[in-house]
């Protein structure tokens, strides 16, 4: 009883019936085991990354139970879809992941494309691919610096923004903005490539592979964080599959499974790449697994560089502002840097859509966390949690 | 016993060499722009989306016709374009910079070319209302400083 005490400083509760925390926190306690904690991690904690809560039941170090509180960041993107018109709604895509926005754009733009059937130039294709994996590139990279320094190491984020800055540098010509770029338009893209963005891209591919040698040596081979990683939050294909997990959680489980690939988009079926499975399904393995991708990024860029066609970027008589969708019901996924991202538009026909449905990858990957976590010690909790690579304004959308 | 001392030399060996790249980098030369006493390059600055600003025709004058496409096309309603009487010409021009998101949504739906993006990096107000623009007041001061720029650079 003391223990119950000294987590609710109102006193013990006499009567189950009342609400002494907030909702969540009272459900929670409800079930605990006596002599356990309950902690509050979040929502303004730096390692939950944004403004996620995860309430956590503590048994010593030991997490006996965890279980995220979402929605303190939920800004109603599937509300706003049904007040606007269809082009309206491209610069909300760009928010809903900011580190990887050009992937919703394209989940977006490629659904209102197949439902209106709406065809692609070919060179705006390859421009698609370009732009998503060079996105794809700098989403893994920030990813790679905040979970060192979720695990403690401060230093090698700066050194993950100083390619960041490059990528951001480049999508910017194109894009015109460093982050939150809204860069698809239906049938096309908003502007063409120009000979300093090739250029760049060019220079930055050596660079980075060059650059990912020196990862190995200043944070991949460390003994401190081999130790913090390894072995450390083992995540089946079975529990992944569960709970919908998608993207490196997955891959690094060892099921190569991949949206470019099972359901091919776009002209990703004319390069050639490989799907990589990770190492092991630990949280070393999905370290490994998104460096890996990197890498597979870098090919894909090549690849998309060399066999770029010319010709238009944008398809004739393509959808101005006012467009509306024809009646119909679509579904488009796109293979986002956490996962499939996919897109469900129901439409009749009017000026703007009737229900958009967002499928979120970081809402699935974010849920095996409360069974991932049981049992851990609350250090490697927060390890696993990091190595989910969660955005939180997209788990909440 | 062997196995774990050799495990600890190997893992000394590791943070030494990471401890080398931290020190090669710290007499590496400065990546950022200490931003009063530099400025960005202005290569960048090229596709930079600052606010809005109307394109001036070979007189001076705006292009726009006072179509209403664009305001109709805007996601977060922060354009205000009103007709002047008896003429295609707009009478106000107002854009509230606070709102606007930068999508360039009027700037594709323009058919009359009359709208793009300034590269303006460095605007700072001190209140909201300040970052109501009056576009076209902008255009008019524009024009002003450069034919005021014409007779200094002839002389």
């Amino acid at each position: 009883m003391s223990s119950l005490n000294f987590i609710n400083p109102f006193g013990v509760r006499d009567d189950p019936g009342t609400v002494v925390g907030d909702f969540y926190t009272d459900n929670f306690e409800r079930n605990a085991r006596p002599g356990t904690v309950i902690l509050n991690l979040g929502p303004q904690h730096p390692s939950t990354h944004g403004v996620l809560r995860v309430l956590a039941e503590m048994d010593g170090e030991y997490v006996v139970r965890a279980e995220p509180v979402l929605g303190y960041l939920h800004r109603m993107h599937e509300k706003m879809a049904e007040v606007k018109t269809p082009w309206q709604f491209i610069p909300n895509t760009g928010r809903v992941d900011y580190l990887h926005p050009i992937s919703w754009n394209w989940a977006y733009a490629g659904a209102v494309e197949q439902l209106a059937g709406l065809t692609v130039p070919p060179r705006a294709e390859y421009l698609r691919v370009i732009s998503c994996e060079l996105n794809r590139i700098s989403s893994h990279l920030l990813w790679w610096g905040a979970f060192v320094m979720d695990l403690g190491g401060v230093t090698p984020i700066l050194y993950a923004f100083e390619e960041r800055e490059t990528i951001n540098d480049i999508l910017q010509i194109i894009t015109g903005s460093r982050l939150t770029m809204s860069y698809f338009r239906f049938g096309g893209v908003s502007s063409d490539i120009d000979a300093r963005f090739i250029k760049l891209t060019k220079d930055f591919i050596p660079y980075l592979r060059e650059r990912l040698k020196m990862y190995t040596g200043l944070v991949t081979d460390n003994v401190i964080l081999r130790r913090r990683v390894e072995g450390v939050g083992p995540m089946s294909v079975d529990l992944c599959q569960r709970y919908g997990a998608t993207g490196p959680i997955l891959r690094a489980a060892g099921l190569a499974r991949d949206t470019r690939r099972d359901i091919p988009y776009g002209v990703y079926p004319k390069l050639e790449f490989p799907i990589p499975t990770g190492p092991s399904d630990d949280c070393f393995g999905r370290y490994m697994m998104r460096l890996k991708e990197i890498e597979t990024s870098l090919t894909i860029i090549e690849q998309a560089l060399a066999q770029l066609p010319s010709g238009p970027y944008m398809m004739e008589k393509a959808p101005k502002a006012t467009f509306k969708l024809p009646k119909g019901e679509t579904y488009f996924a796109v293979e986002g840097a956490r996962g499939q991202v996919g897109v469900h538009i129901v439409s009749d026909g009017g000026k703007s859509p009737y229900r958009i449905k967002l499928r979120a990858p970081g809402f699935s990957n974010l849920s095996l966390f409360a069974e991932a976590a049981k049992g851990t010690l609350l250090a490697d909790a927060l390890a696993i949690l990091g190595s989910l690579d969660l955005v939180i304004p997209e788990v909440d959308r | 016993m062997l196995r774990a001392l050799w495990d600890n030399v190997k893992g000394i060996y590791s943070l030494l060499v990471g401890m080398s790249i931290t020190w090669g980098f710290l007499f590496s030369p400065r990546k950022t722009v200490h931003y009063p006493r530099q400025v960005v390059d202005s290569e960048i600055l090229k596709s930079y989306r600052g606010p809005l600003e109307l394109i001036p025709d070979q007189a001076g004058a705006t292009k726009c016709i006072s179509c209403q496409m664009c305001v109709r096309a805007c996601p977060d309603n922060c354009l205000k374009v009103v007709k002047s009487e008896g003429g295609k010409n707009p009478k106000t021009w107002i854009y509230d910079f606070s709102l606007c998101c930068l999508c360039a949504a009027c700037v594709e739906s323009c058919p009359a070319g009359a709208i793009r993006f300034s590269h303006k990096v460095y605007l700072v107000t001190k209140t909201r209302e300040e970052l109501k623009l009056d576009l076209l007041a902008d255009l008019k001061a524009r024009k002003s400083a450069i034919l005021g720029n014409v007779p200094k650079k002839s002389s």
